[in-house]
């Protein structure tokens, strides 16, 4: 694995590493939404109403989701919406010009048949007044006798004239005193006069003489359904110049039924377009869709390693274009993938063969140099020290072969976890009196903290006492001298134990980068041990192993510290760590700052970007296969190494013919082709054994 | 997919030409207008309601004398069903004396009203005013209209309340006083339906139906007011020979307020408890008064179903009324029967437009004698011809074979014009003839159209000449032209027979009443209706005009007949779906409905329908 992969995860966890284990890890957004919410029910509004809105809300989430998942949908809903609106908007135009269309109309032929008929009932008037006139001068003074009968004549005869077309109604101005009588309202065709006429056209008319005009709805006798009208009226004499109101009721009945059958028309010539357009668009949009959700289908069958799909490719359009294109490029894709794996395979295997094959020679090397090893006290002294420095690098040329041997058992996935519950107190006592002679040459003391209770975990003891001891023995390395804590912690279900120096830590951007393979941190730091460099590595393999983490902090000048993760039972998950990343006393914990240094350093940078995948992401995706398993098929962009060298190799020519291994350490490390950089790096000090 | 899609390609040409093909069926069906299609009814709507309405207003406060008559007086042309505003302008004890229902005056250009000088005192808290006006009919309690003449006066007295100050009507008119148009306006003429007492159901001939027309307030529940006058008997005018078959008491149930058909254009008419024994036959009697009283109202009523004592008597059909009683305007007559130019009698059909004259059978179609006028018998058996000269009465069957034998009467007037008038037959088969004889004028009746003529009695009072005589359908009723000092009237009389075991029957026509009071001459007339006339008349100073009268001597609704000039006869069916037809300048003529005057032939006379 990459050290990028493999900072990932730790990093991807790291957010998390302040959170107390135990801690209930809340669901989805929502959930954690709809918990503040409840808790803050009081500020924000009452839990009823918040839980009658859920109650509103549950049945509508499979429709939001369906809404933000379909495409689809989404076309065609916004179609029928918009159609909808320019259909309302045109209805809405047509019947208004149609409606005002046939009122025009109307209104003009109201308006001079109501004239007509005012003008014969002021002749009629006028000849019942010169009629009633010659009687008056025989009898004495007016004689109103005959204006009923006659007003009701009148009206006999003016409604005649239009039977259904219009009602005749007349009324008595409201200002009747005098001699002229209560004369009651008349009306024909069963119109109830006073609730027909409006009072305010009442008023109007009972103030001028001319004619006014106003809408009004009918309101008949027995039972007869009332309805809009028209209703002009005017100011007339009767034959004794008495005032009385003449109105003429003009029903829009007809009016009525055109403007609903333009309406119905409409509504159903709308409702026939806003189906029609809604179902083209689907048509459409399925066209369409339905290529791209086959693409999409196969991209993800794709992505979750199966090369060999592909889309089927009809036709020759766009979509067809698009599949071919697709098609290509898995074709290439797969095609390039084969190659890289064969190529690793290829390279693991070459390492793996020529650990085993230097084996042999190597013990026969080994058997001679013993032999001059042993006998150098005959030697010269130059010879005595060359037969030396023959058996120590012959010490670390095995350690190296044997750690390559180790790592390469891991890419093949050959590794084996056999796992027992033990106490890890007693693995750290191991652990920590195997490192006391180092320490105490470098003058440093470890302390072993949280080992008053027994800490119980099901592990590889083997493994996890490797990854102890370099943790430690880096730690005692690195930490020039001052004390190195060891920290034991359980919670939950997971158990943890952090080393703590207080060296020159790590640079920004180091904390991800200490567990690549063969990474090396400042070559001039004092080496008192020569590591491998894969010590890291190979223990991040372990952690991995296990399921578990391993992580690590640092801070320029504010030491470092690595922390492993294990889940209390195999297999279990874990969820977090009961000891926190950061260590309480750094110099940010502290409020300690160096100068230049800013608050929140770069380590802490260099595990956030593993954030921003999130904790989802598998749940979320689950055709992605789980990094162990894939881990075997060497990810060409995971290959060990990939993650840039920072530390600037320093000039030192010198220590290559130090290395009398150098040559092989080259040779095995040319497995990775991927690596450019100069094999005399590999001389130098690792951060390792 | 790749597949299905081949496949929808396929498919969608076939699918697209299907769709094609609908649309172009659906278009080519509603592009245009339908010029065929099935067969259906067509529903009846209702008569377009145009009559006008007077919406009395009660009483402002503080109003004038003046305003209070004259408010007073339209109110009594309004519809109030009781003529509750009417009252609101009287006080209380006159509201409570005034009996509207009890008579109606008809004046001709409404009441006029004249402030009586000798009362006429503003401040003492009296007034009093008086009404005046032509009379022109009255209508009494009963609904039975009467004409009327003379000046109308009558004394309205008005007092000034103490508490209220306003003023009120303390002495109302008689009544109610309307003007005609009014009258006309507000009043509808109804024939009620009675029995002709001197026939008995089930007999041959059936018993005939006799039409009581009465006026009832159009707008007021009419069908409810019918029925209850129809229940309560006969006017009394008709009193004497017709009978009614709701027994005596008979009146609707107490809780009844309006009664209106169902749906299916059935009435039911809840009888109190004096109905609740009587026998089928009755009451299916009962039955088919009220539906011929009810047969032209709207709604219409098709079924009558009569309940009495909380169960139904019986229910009967307007097809079965047909059967219980013979109406005049229910029988159509076969034939229209003239005199032509050989003074034979001859016929054509009456319904169709045929021209062709046909002689009858029997002797009076054989031509051996020259006829004047003719009247053929209702059962078109018998008929009876006048001589050229009117001297002699004939009476022939309508059989072939056979001969014509001697008259069976001879008048011995000086003149023609003085001599027999036309015949008639009545229900029974008895035939009137007047003798026109200066020095013995006569109404007389041959019993079957034979044996020796017998003298009707004729009212005392009765001064001048009968110049013709028409026997109504029913047999109770005559229409007699009376002349006297150049004018001539139409009376309707009643015809009254009181049968003597062992000797002749007495008969007798009573009750004459002018039909025409507006006519100065009547020069022909017919029936035309169970209570109708049409009648050749002339007003004073005016010129001869035909139309439609009353039995009672209103004017129908019905409008008059097209004018036609010269009119000598005229002749009309009481089924008012036969052609009128006239005798004239022009020949003799005939009036479709719905058309003009048309020729039938030039020269023909005395045209007559059976009766």
């Amino acid at each position: 694995m990459s050290g990028d992969s493999a900072a990932s995860v730790p990093g991807r966890y790291g957010t998390r590493a302040g959170r107390p284990v135990g801690r209930k890890t809340a669901g989805s957004r929502w959930g954690r939404f709809l918990e503040g919410g409840l808790l803050q029910g009081g500020v924000q509004g009452s839990p009823v109403l918040r839980l009658f809105m859920r109650w509103v809300r549950r049945p509508l989430l499979p429709v939001m989701r369906l809404w933000r998942r379909n495409i689809q949908l989404k076309v065609v809903v916004t179609t029928l919406l918009m159609s909808l609106g320019v259909v309302l908007l045109l209805g809405f135009v047509v019947i208004g010009q149609v409606r005002n269309g046939l009122l025009d109309a109307k209104v003009k032929a109201s308006q001079s048949q109501a004239t007509g008929g005012f003008a014969v009932a002021k002749q009629r008037a006028d000849e019942a007044a010169s009629g009633t006139g010659e009687d008056a001068t025989s009898a004495d003074g007016r004689s109103p006798q005959n204006v009923i009968e006659w007003m009701s004549n009148l009206v006999t005869s003016l409604s005649s004239g239009g039977q259904g077309a219009f009602d005749v109604v007349t009324l008595p101005t409201s200002d009747t005193g005098g001699d002229t009588g209560g004369r009651g309202p008349r009306a024909s065709g069963r119109v109830d006069p006073t609730a027909s006429v409006p009072e305010n056209l009442r008023d109007r008319v009972d103030e001028s003489t001319t004619a006014a005009q106003s809408y009004t709805r009918i309101v008949y006798y027995a039972g007869k359904e009332s309805q809009p009208a028209l209703v002009i009226g005017k100011q007339v004499n009767d034959p004794n110049r008495d005032p009385y109101q003449l109105y003429y009721l003009f029903p829009l009945t007809q009016e009525e039924k055109s403007l609903s059958l333009v309406k119905g028309t409409l509504a159903t010539a709308g409702l026939f377009v806003v189906v029609l357009l809604g179902a083209i668009a689907w048509l459409v949009v399925r066209q369409v869709v339905t290529p791209v959700r086959m693409a999409a289908g196969i991209a993800e069958r794709l992505s979750a390693g199966r090369l060999q799909e592909r889309m089927k490719v009809t036709g020759e359009d766009d979509i067809a274009r698009l599949g071919e294109a697709f098609n290509k490029m898995a074709q290439n894709l797969q095609l390039k993938i084969q190659q890289l794996e064969d190529l690793s395979r290829m390279q693991r295997r070459f390492v793996s063969d020529v650990s085993h094959e230097l084996r042999t020679p190597l013990t026969t090397v080994r058997m001679a140099a013993d032999v001059i090893h042993d006998a150098r006290v005959d030697f010269d002294p130059v010879t005595a020290r060359s037969a030396e420095l023959l058996a120590d690098q012959l010490d670390r040329f095995e350690t190296l072969l044997a750690d390559l041997l180790e790592i390469s058992r891991f890419d093949a996935g050959a590794a084996a976890l056999e796992a027992e519950p033990i106490d890890l107190r007693e693995v750290v006592r191991r652990v920590v009196s195997g490192a006391e002679p180092l320490a105490e040459r470098k003058g440093t003391q470890i302390r072993v903290v949280g080992d008053q209770q027994p800490i119980v975990a099901e592990v590889d003891a083997r493994r996890v006492e490797r990854v102890l001891r370099n943790l430690v023995v880096n730690a005692v390395e690195h930490g020039e001298g001052r004390d190195v804590v060891v920290k034991l912690a359980a919670a939950g279900g997971a158990v943890a134990v952090a080393v703590r120096d207080y060296g020159v830590g790590l640079k920004p951007g180091e904390a991800t980068r200490v567990f690549s393979r063969f990474w090396r941190a400042d070559p001039a730091r004092a080496r008192t041990t020569g590591g491998t460099g894969l010590g890291l590595s190979i223990a991040l393999e372990d952690a991995r192993l296990h399921g578990g983490w391993l992580q690590a902090w640092g801070e320029p000048g504010g030491g470092s510290q690595f922390r492993l993760t294990l889940p209390r039972t195999a297999d279990e998950p874990l969820r977090g760590s009961p000891i926190p990343l950061e260590p309480k006393d750094s110099r940010r914990n502290r409020g300690l700052n160096d100068a230049g240094l800013t608050r929140g350093g770069g380590e802490r940078a260099a595990t956030v970007p593993a954030q921003a995948t999130g904790d989802q992401m598998p749940s979320r995706d689950p055709i992605v296969p789980r990094p162990a398993a894939v881990a075997p098929t060497a990810d060409p962009t995971a290959l060990p190494g990939n993650g840039a060298r920072v530390v600037p190799r320093p000039a030192s020519g010198a220590r290559r013919q130090d290395d009398p291994s150098a040559a092989d350490e080259d040779a095995g490390r040319s497995e990775d082709s991927s690596r450019q950089e100069d094999s005399s790096r590999q001389g130098e000090a690792s951060r390792g054994r | 997919m790749g597949a299905d899609r081949e496949g929808g390609a396929r498919r969608r040409p076939v699918r697209a030409v299907a769709y094609a093909a609908c649309g172009a069926v659906l278009l080519t069906g509603c592009a245009s207008m339908p010029d065929s299609g099935d067969l259906r009814g067509v529903e009846s709507t209702p008569r377009q309601d145009t009559q006008v309405r007077v919406f009395a207003m009660p009483p402002r406060e503080g109003a004038q004398q003046s305003e209070i008559v004259q408010g007073f007086l339209e109110a009594l042309t309004s519809d109030d069903p009781d003529y509750e505003t009417a009252r609101k302008y009287l006080t209380a004890e006159a509201s409570r004396n005034w009996q509207p229902e009890r008579s109606t005056t008809v004046l001709a250009d409404g009441p006029s009203m004249r402030v009586d000088v000798a009362a006429g005192v503003d401040d003492s808290g009296d007034f009093s005013y008086t009404l005046t006006g032509a009379k022109v009919a009255t209508v009494d309690a009963q609904g039975a209209y009467s004409p009327a003449e003379g000046n109308y006066a009558e004394s309205l007295h008005l007092t000034r309340d103490k508490k209220s100050e306003q003023w009120r009507i303390d002495v109302p008119p008689r009544g109610v006083v309307v003007g005609r148009s009014d009258f006309q306006r507000n009043y509808m003429s109804v024939d009620k339906y009675y029995f002709a007492s001197n026939t008995v159901a089930g007999t041959s001939p059936a018993t005939a139906a006799v039409a009581d027309p009465v006026y009832v307030r159009r707008s007021v529940d009419p069908m409810t007011h019918m029925v209850r006058s129809l229940v309560s008997g006969p006017t009394s005018w008709l009193r004497h020979v017709a009978r009614s078959s709701f027994p005596t008491g008979t009146a609707l149930k107490k809780d009844v307020s309006a009664l209106t058909p169902d749906d299916q254009n059935r009435l039911t008419v809840p009888l109190n408890d004096k109905a609740a024994r009587i026998s089928a036959a009755k009451c299916n009697e009962m039955a088919a008064q009220l539906l011929f009283t009810l047969q032209n109202f709207s709604p219409a009523v098709d079924e009558v179903d009569l309940q009495a004592g909380g169960r139904q008597l019986c229910s009967l059909t307007e097809v079965g009324a047909e059967g219980v009683a013979r109406r005049g305007s229910a029988e159509p007559a076969e034939y229209l029967y003239f005199v032509d130019s050989e003074h034979r009698l001859v016929r054509i059909a009456a319904a169709t437009g045929d021209r062709a004259p046909d002689p009858v059978p029997g002797p009076l179609g054989e031509g051996n004698t020259d006829l004047q006028s003719v009247a053929v018998s209702r059962d078109e058996d018998m008929a009876a011809g006048v001589g050229i000269d009117g001297k002699a009465l004939y009476v022939g069957s309508l059989a072939s074979g056979g001969s014509l034998g001697d008259p069976v009467l001879r008048s011995v007037g000086k003149t023609a014009q003085e001599r027999l008038s036309t015949p008639s037959w009545d229900a029974q088969g008895d035939l009137w003839v007047a003798d026109r004889d200066p020095e013995n004028p006569r109404l007389l009746v041959l019993e079957k159209g034979a044996g020796e003529p017998l003298e009707v009695k004729t009212p005392a009072g009765l001064d001048g000449r009968i110049k013709s005589v028409r026997v109504a359908a029913d047999g109770v009723r005559i229409a007699l032209v009376v002349e006297q000092d150049d004018k001539s009237a139409l009376l309707i009389g009643r015809i009254e027979r009181e049968g003597k075991a062992g000797g002749r029957p007495t008969v007798s026509v009573l009750a004459l009443r002018s039909a025409t009071p507006v006519l100065e001459e009547v020069s022909a007339m017919s029936w035309a209706g169970d209570s109708r006339l049409v009648v050749v008349g002339r007003e004073q100073g005016g010129v001869q005009t035909i139309r439609y009268v009353q039995v009672d001597g209103s004017t129908p609704e019905a409008p008059a007949p097209a004018a036609l000039t010269g009119v000598k006869e005229i002749a009309a069916a009481e089924d008012d779906r036969m052609p009128l037809v006239a005798y004239s300048e022009d020949g003799i003529v005939r009036l479709p409905a719905g058309t003009q005057w048309k020729k039938v032939v030039t020269d023909g006379t005395a045209p007559v329908y059976p009766g």
